[in-house]
């Protein structure tokens, strides 16, 4: 939990003071603290804390309207309720403006802890998942070309992909589903899909339907491998793939710009297969 | 026809039309089709796992897209589906799908869905991941929405 810059708000310089030590020993970095609403919303604009933990009863306002005021402007802070006050109501409130957790003071250690935890641990995973989700579909597909098809093989990273690409003939969508959900799109032109099905199976009688099975069998391998691949590295992203839907016609734009996403450029010698895939950050639920 | 796989995307569509801000939503047809299915204008597609298994598809067409954004847009003209129109069909999709599951999950039936894929085009021919399609057709104040779904 280092490198997490925390903020606290609350109307007792006690209770800062106590906090701040179990917050420091945690290895945590306190930019701010502040003893009342106004104090608060200022500092948090300033320093854009990750995480706040709040009180709520303030001198000028309470809890709930400070962290709604907060969250207008920054949307990756994360607040965390800690007041002696704990009842029904006020915790759905608190849910209600978009706070994380509620926790009662007094606040022991072990409590605190697992709370922020279970707050970044989805943000530290998205992290690892940024890092390694390209090589491990680059990987993927690598090898299964490689396998089934031989021959010269290139994937390319295509450096700055537009919001839409034009579909070179049959597209194949794969949902991704997970702590953090993602999607996968692989396109061809048809006669690279026929090409591919009549190399692996040997047989130059295939048809398009058949060119639209393997298709969607070589992507659900793809994103199959890949994900099994991400898994390994961590088995909190419980990656799970969706069966595919494919699309075939003429003049067909994909929407790519949605979510975060790369794009590749695979060079066989049968043609050429672009592939996007993405992940969007899973919201952090109430703890 | 198995309706424990449509009816929860029917309730969706009957409970979160009105809250966008549509009036007269009209199912008009129930039918069940084959794996192909031909789309033209906007194509949405998500994927479910759980204890289903499958996708859903949403298709509208392209003059229906512009009016649903802009209802949902609070009324904002909307002359060209650009990125602001589709992000806001795009939702609509997700929004939809969201609510399905938790009807789903009020018969006991736990899924989650992918974040939403979106086409567009004249005569896409879709080919869904299961045999049988179960497809409904909605007239929502003179719009045509019709929802694909092949789940196992």
């Amino acid at each position: 939990m280092e490198n997490i810059r925390v903020m606290i708000v609350d109307d007792s310089s006690f209770s800062i003071a106590v906090l701040k030590r179990m917050l420091e020993k945690d290895g945590m970095e306190i930019v701010a603290t502040a003893l009342n609403m106004s104090e608060a919303i200022k500092k948090a604009q300033e320093m854009k804390p990750d995480l706040i933990t709040m009180d709520m009863t303030l001198p000028d306002g309470d809890g709930i309207e400070c962290s709604k005021e907060i969250l207008k402007h920054l949307n990756d802070t994360k607040i965390i309720a800690i007041s002696a006050m704990m009842d029904e109501e006020i915790i759905n409130r608190a849910k209600k403006v978009g706070i994380k957790g509620y926790l009662q003071k007094p606040v022991d250690q072990s409590d605190l802890d697992s709370a922020i935890e279970r707050l970044f641990e989805g943000e530290e995973l998205y992290k690892v998942l940024k890092s390694n989700f390209e090589e491990a579909f680059k990987e993927s597909i690598f090898s299964f070309l490689k396998r089934e098809i031989g021959g010269e093989i290139t994937v390319e990273k295509v450096l700055t992909h537009p919001m839409t690409t034009n579909s070179s003939g049959i597209s194949v969508a794969i949902g991704i589903i997970g702590r953090h959900d993602g999607r996968l799109i692989m396109d061809m032109s048809e006669d690279t899909a026929l090409g591919m099905t009549k190399k692996i199976l040997q047989d130059d009688s295939q048809k398009i339907d058949d060119a639209i099975n393997f298709l969607s069998e070589f992507t659900n391998v793809i994103a199959g491998n890949a994900c099994s691949l991400l898994n390994g590295l961590n088995r909190s992203f419980g990656l799970r793939v969706s069966p595919p839907t494919v699309f075939r016609g003429k003049d067909i734009t994909i929407s790519i710009g949605d979510i975060m996403s790369e794009s590749f450029l695979i060079k066989t010698d049968l043609g050429d297969v672009f592939m996007n895939v993405g992940f969007q950050k899973g919201a952090v639920e109430w703890m | 026809m198995d309706v424990t796989i449509i009816n929860p995307f029917i309730a969706s569509v009957t409970d979160v039309m009105p809250q966008l801000g549509f009036g007269n939503i009209v199912l008009k047809e129930q039918i069940e089709k084959s794996k192909k299915i031909t789309a033209s204008g906007i194509v949405l597609t998500l994927g479910i796992v759980g204890d289903k298994k499958g996708n859903v598809a949403y298709s509208i067409d392209t003059e229906g897209a512009k009016q649903i954004a802009s209802t949902m847009m609070m009324g904002m003209p909307v002359d060209e589906l650009d990125d602001m129109a589709k992000s806001a069909i795009s939702e609509l999709s997700n929004m939809l799908t969201a609510n399905a599951t938790i009807n789903f999950s009020n018969d006991g039936i736990n899924v989650d869905i992918s974040p939403p894929t979106m086409l567009t085009g004249e005569d896409i021919e879709l080919s869904m991941s299961k045999d049988q399609v179960m497809c409904v057709q909605f007239d929502i104040d003179g719009i045509k929405l019709e929802i694909n779904v092949a789940l196992d």
